[in-house]
């Protein structure tokens, strides 16, 4: 008995999910998160999902984690004492950045904090013009200064980036060099390694994250890695921001790979479980408590950005940059949006009524639990309008205050507009859907995908409450909530392969390239690639090497990626990206302009050392009472109606539930509403269709 | 969409709360969708990377209803550019395309290219989608189109609003004269080609909320969202002191020297700010007659730099959606043939920020006797515009680059200002070196923080930045449009004064000579061209400043030791 085991630390709880590689049986276990010490946490819910679970750890295969370390590391200010080396004259790129502000109009905004202070911000003689060509040879005589700068001043790593170091490396290789000699004990990490790609404020955030938290991912990884070692747990495995697993040692080489690493396992997630029912393009839709994300999954293949700001407020603009570090690693395209269980709803002195961003959280809570909240939530509307269980105990103790909510409902909404409280809270609950739509509307429609050719997969706790609602907004036909719906991105960790980005600027026409040159640097990519497969231990017929080209017309600065072929580098080969590019970019922005000559700016190589698939599934019990009861429940269609009430675990394959209806399980509670239909399958999913003519 | 809520609509609105809110929503973001699509697409830097453009939905009459997440700059003058096109085309069908420049036909300045396109639903006109977009280059003796010059027929092609497509057809006539008088065809039509496209989608999406709500209902809601705007306008002015204030300040001059004088002459604006109620009125009676070269503000472009400030002091988080219903509470007035309200023919092409900019700067200056705590001190207060223009030594094409570099961010009531960043009306991204060092012939040499540039204060103003670019092969043709090389940006509440601008060429021989703050210079292969962006106005007495926030200051660099003993009057 093989088993897979996911570990996933969330700012409430740390999840654990187990998968019996041979027939998909799924575990789980969750235990309060520590924050003063996550690897505790860690340590603990993976100790009672073994014994619970009746599994050994020799019998462990995978163990994968997902990581808030980085992000949090940037958010609270606590990275490392971190030098960084600019080119003489360029040392503030950093703070510098692209000189726009985030918020046109908010006079009291602050940039974010640069995280490397002036005063550690060094600079060295040397300069390598924009067609690669020495212009001032690195004045080597300054480097014995900046060593001694870093040890009188405690420093804890380094980051070098120079102008041009994507076209011509020999300076930063030099100075590398010579650092890592002096400094044996310090991190050295060069952009010329980290990013070899144009745009210096960009690349230069890069490797300054790289710096700040790489000890900090070093000394937990460490610490971690010792921690299951002696619970005699395989090496351990980090998930990136792009959705694949890798080492500790690949980690450490380019630490801001781990960023985002939670959020990137729900999507995994989900595509595993589109590969399982063999539906290759969803929407994942990940509702919790106080946001809600949507990502896009198009012929089974999950989308990734390389514009991803660090740090940054996490909210629905699409535009406006600058709360946060840039870092230009692939990092899955998730849309956020202040949008959950806890958002606040209010009317504002335009007399409009609003939901969130602000949000009840935790503490105090909807104004339902009673724990003080007096401000009305999503969720007490939700309760209002008959979808959540005025009956249903929260932990185990506090009844939920139906009557509170009511109050607190009318006083803050229906009576400044004017309307009843039932209006009210669907008034609520219509605003809250349209934005999370609006979420996915973005990452499909506005990227030029028909929504309606794709299903919803619904996580998160509040997701299946709200998902057939969502997918009525954008004519999507079908939704799917998976087994464990609030701990699914656990599953997701467990659900992936070993993965690495590897990207290489060769900035050139594309009518210009030479087909053996561009073969070389695929050919480089590759060298790194097998090494790092190799040093996983993946066997070699489970390898996957993908190529890619970051191409735009050649007077653009945004670029499109494209897939190139793998093998010899023809002039065929360069064609075809020719064709794809016209084909995306007439795709994404509605024209193309085939005349144009395109220029090929990056080169990129995914590496993929293949897992075995897993054929997730979830047995119910069958022990309990279907029908549970009834109770009116508010819908758009029908107004409050008499609705029928089940239970997850009393119904099976087989049944087919019209709407309306509610489905209550441990974890979530799904929405069925009229014209739906819920079925459960034998995989312990449930599949909900839109009739025809809805 | 039926809705039960219908029934008891909130007392403003015809339309039920939520519909309202999302509808709204969707037009912001049809708004927002047009700006990534021109982003994208585009083929200039300024476009592309720097960000200089802004996107509308416009009703039927030509009024904002939603406005991107774009330039200040903007906020007044797009609406007229519409209007502009309603009333000389009056009938309009699908796939029609319109396009002009024109400032004196709701244009801000000649390089400020509107592209307009009808949004139908079947043979319904529902509005309009506008995509105002600077191109680097729209003719004139001065590559960048920004020259020194005493008449508008000076300043570039002047295009009137004229038909670009009809029907989905292209007026090659109007499109051979467009690509004829501009340097570097191939780049604008990629432009044009982008706005084009970010029109397209605009409509779009407007055709598809139609089709969704229903066209009555849209119209509607079109309208309701301007009326939302201008209560929320006034709610929130009537939360704020009333009280009247003015302010004076004098520009640098306008690029024309007098004959016989090597510098440029000065003059000034006046401005009487009155607060009451839930209006505020802002008058510029007082102010100097418009000048002889291209600093004169049409009276859009003065409304736009008042609109800025007016949004930052009153609603610095956003809560009103920008359109044309904010403004209806707001009274711009200035006399005709003023400097800031100027009459045909005279030039403007500089007025556009460097006017509003001062304007929106002084507009605080106005308030901050009765309203201090809504208000900051002065900011850079100038767009520092070089362009420069030739053939490019590696290849023999002919380039127009344009670059803004960004100053200090003022101090404020409660903390201090930003070091290099843009400010007020301008909210434009720098070119990354490595891209402009790969798309024309120059290097830069240094980009870096000016020690000192912030004003001192309790509360230090933002320091500016210096840049030095080297000219690479050929003779090139510069222009510099540059404020604040002799005001400097003030400071508030006994916030000392931020450092002025400076603009030099050093020669290849070595010589350095200061060039004035306006106007086209040539730049000989291997000169530099030495640049030094104003800092920002500090806040409240420097006596009062954090000792430990100074010492930091002065470890960092962004205060030299002289400075602290100089400004501060502390040894460190």
């Amino acid at each position: 008995m093989s088993w897979r085991v996911g570990v996933d630390i969330g700012g409430t709880f740390t999840d654990v999910a187990l998968v019996n590689e041979a027939d998909g049986q799924i575990g789980i276990a969750k235990v309060p998160t520590t924050p003063r010490d996550f690897g505790e946490g860690v340590v603990q819910a993976l100790d009672i999902a073994l014994r619970e679970n009746e599994v050994a750890a020799d019998d462990v295969t995978l163990l994968s984690h997902a990581t808030t370390v980085v992000t949090n590391a940037i958010l609270e200010g606590q990275g490392a004492r971190t030098v960084l080396v600019s080119t003489r004259g360029f040392r503030d790129v950093l703070e510098i950045r692209r000189s726009a502000r985030a918020d046109l109009y908010d006079l009291f905004q602050d940039p974010p904090g640069v995280l490397v202070p002036r005063h550690c911000r060094l600079e060295v003689t040397e300069r390598i013009d924009a067609a690669g060509d020495v212009v001032t040879p690195l004045d080597e005589s300054e480097i014995d200064g900046i060593v001694a700068f870093i040890r009188e001043n405690d420093i804890e790593a380094v980051s070098v980036s120079l102008l041009y170091a994507f076209l011509n490396d020999a300076h930063e290789q030099a100075l590398g060099a010579r650092l890592r000699a002096a400094l044996p004990d310090i991190p050295i990490f060069l952009s010329s390694e980290v990013l070899p790609e144009i745009r210096e404020f960009e690349r230069t955030s890069t490797t300054a994250v790289c710096g700040y938290v790489g000890p900090i991912l070093e000394s937990y990884l460490r610490r971690l890695q010792d921690a299951v070692s002696g619970m005699g747990l395989p090496d351990l495995y980090v998930m990136g921001s792009s959705g694949g697993v890798f080492n500790v040692e690949e980690g450490l080489k380019m630490p801001a790979m781990a960023i985002e690493s939670g959020p990137a396992a729900g999507v995994i997630a989900a595509a595993l479980i589109g590969r399982q029912l063999d539906k290759p393009n969803l929407i994942s839709f990940d509702m919790g408590g106080t946001t809600a994300k949507a990502s896009l999954i198009k012929d089974g293949m999950i989308e990734t950005t390389s514009e991803y700001e660090v740090g940054g407020e996490g909210n629905v603009n699409r535009w406006i940059h600058g709360t946060g570090h840039p870092i230009r690693v692939p990092v899955i395209d998730l849309v956020e949006v202040s949008a959950g269980g806890g958002s606040i709803a209010w009317v504002d002195p335009g007399g409009s009524m609003r939901v969130g961003p602000r949000s009840a959280g935790a503490e105090p809570g909807p104004v339902c639990y009673g724990k003080g909240g007096t401000e009305p939530t999503v969720t007490d509307c939700n309760l209002m309008l008959g979808y959540l269980d005025p009956q249903a105990k929260l932990a185990g103790r506090l009844s939920i205050q139906t009557g509170s909510a009511e109050e607190a409902v009318a006083a803050k909404l229906a009576d400044p507009l004017g309307l009843e409280v039932e209006a009210a809270a669907a008034g609520v609950i219509d605003v809250v859907n349209n934005a999370m739509a609006e979420a996915l509307r973005i990452v499909s429609v506005e990227r030029g995908h028909d929504a309606r050719a794709f299903s919803l997969v619904a996580f998160g706790g509040a997701g299946p409450m709200h998902a057939a609602a969502l997918a009525t907004v954008l004519g999507i036909r079908e939704v799917i909530v998976p087994p464990i719906p609030g701990g699914f991105s656990a599953l997701g960790l467990v659900a992936t392969d070993l993965k690495r980005d590897y990207v290489k600027t060769h900035y050139t026409a594309l009518d210009a390239a030479d087909p053996a040159t561009v073969g070389a640097v695929y050919a480089e990519m590759e060298a790194a690639a097998r090494a790092m497969l190799r040093a996983a231990k993946v066997p070699e017929s489970q390898w996957a090497l993908e190529r890619g080209a970051d191409l735009r017309y050649s007077r653009q600065a945004y670029e499109l990626t494209v897939a190139a072929q793998a093998g010899a580098v023809t002039d065929a080969t360069l064609r075809d990206l020719a064709d794809q590019f016209h084909d995306k970019h007439r795709l994404t922005y509605g024209h193309a302009n085939p005349d144009e000559a395109i220029q090929l700016v990056n080169l990129r190589l995914t590496a993929i050392g293949k897992l075995e698939g897993l054929d997730l599934r979830q047995s119910s019990d069958g022990a309990v009472d279907e029908r549970k009861s009834s109770r009116p429940v508010w819908f758009k269609r029908s107004g409050r109606t008499d609705c029928a009430i089940y239970n997850r675990d009393g119904i099976g394959v087989g049944d087919s539930i019209a709407g309306p209806a509610v489905i209550e399980a441990v974890d979530t509670t799904i929405v069925v509403p009229p014209g739906w239909t819920a079925r459960p399958n034998d995989k312990g999913h449930i599949i909900m269709e839109a009739q025809h003519g809805e | 969409m039926a809705n039960d809520m219908g029934m008891a609509a909130a007392p403003r609105m015809k339309t039920d709360p939520a519909t309202f809110e999302v509808v709204k929503n969707s037009l912001y973001a049809a708004a927002e969708e047009m700006k990534v699509v021109l982003a994208k697409t585009a083929y200039s830097p300024i476009l592309k990377v720097a960000g200089d453009y802004s996107c509308g939905i416009f009703d039927r009459e030509g009024e904002m209803v939603a406005q991107g997440p774009d330039l200040p700059i903007h906020l007044g003058s797009m609406p007229d550019a519409v209007k502009a096109v309603i009333t000389a085309w009056e009938s309009f069908r699908p796939g029609d395309v319109f396009i002009h420049n024109d400032p004196y036909f709701g244009g801000s300045h000649l390089p400020d290219v509107n592209v307009i396109s009808p949004a139908f639903h079947g043979d319904i006109l529902l509005g309009f989608a506008c995509v105002r977009a600077h191109w680097p280059d729209v003719g004139s003796a001065q590559p960048g189109s920004y020259g020194a010059v005493t008449e508008i027929f000076g300043e570039g092609l002047r295009l009137p609003p004229v038909r670009l497509y009809a029907e989905g057809v292209l007026n090659r006539d109007v499109d051979a004269i467009i690509f004829s008088n501009v340097r570097t065809p191939e780049e604008r039509r990629g432009d044009l080609n982008a706005q084009v496209a970010a029109n397209r989608r605009g409509s779009q999406r407007l055709s598809e909320l139609a089709e969704k709500y229903g066209t009555d209902a849209l119209l509607r809601i079109m309208g309701e969202v301007m009326d939302y705007s201008e209560t929320m306008m006034r709610a929130l002015l009537r939360e704020m002191p009333d009280g009247e204030g003015s302010f004076e300040d004098f520009l640098d001059g306008d690029g024309i020297l007098e004959a016989g004088s090597d510098t440029d002459e000065t003059f000034t604006i006046r401005m009487k700010a009155l607060k009451k109620g839930d209006t505020l009125c802002v008058d510029f009676a007082g102010s100097d007659p418009q000048v002889a070269g291209p600093m004169n503000a049409p009276l859009s472009v003065t409304a736009s730099g008042v609109f800025t400030s007016v949004k930052m002091i009153v609603d610095p988080t956003s809560m009103i959606p920008p359109n044309s219903g904010c403004w209806r509470a707001v009274t711009v007035e200035a006399p005709e043939g003023s400097c800031v309200n100027a009459a045909f023919p005279a030039p403007v092409v500089y007025a556009n920020h460097e006017m509003s900019h001062r304007i929106a700067d002084m507009l605080f200056g106005a308030l901050a006797g009765f309203m201090p705590d809504r208000v900051m001190a002065c900011s850079q207060g100038t767009s520092a515009v070089l362009t420069l223009g030739g053939v490019d030594y590696r290849n023999g094409d002919r380039y127009v680059s344009y670059e803004t570099i960004k100053g200090g961010f003022g101090a404020r009531p409660n903390k201090d200002g930003i070091n290099t960043i843009a400010s007020g009306i301008s909210n434009t991204m720098n070119t990354p070196i490595e891209v402009l060092e790969m798309s024309f012939p120059v290097r830069v040499e240094y980009y870096e923080i000016t020690e000192d540039s912030g004003g001192a204060g309790k509360y230090r103003g933002g320091n500016g930045a210096r840049r030095a670019w080297r000219v690479l092969g050929n003779d090139a043709q510069a222009s510099i449009c540059l404020e604040r090389t002799k005001s400097a940006p003030f400071g508030l509440a006994g916030g000392k004064a931020g450092a002025i601008a400076q603009i030099a060429i050093e020669t290849p021989d070595g010589t350095i000579r200061e060039l004035n703050s306006k106007g086209g210079f040539p730049a000989p292969g291997g000169s530099r061209i030495l640049l030094e962006v104003p800092g920002s106005g500090g806040f409240g007495p420097a006596e009062d400043r954090d000792p430990m926030q100074l010492a930091a200051d002065v470890k960092d660099g962004y205060v030299s030791t002289e400075g602290a003993k100089r400004d501060y009057g502390v040894d460190i």
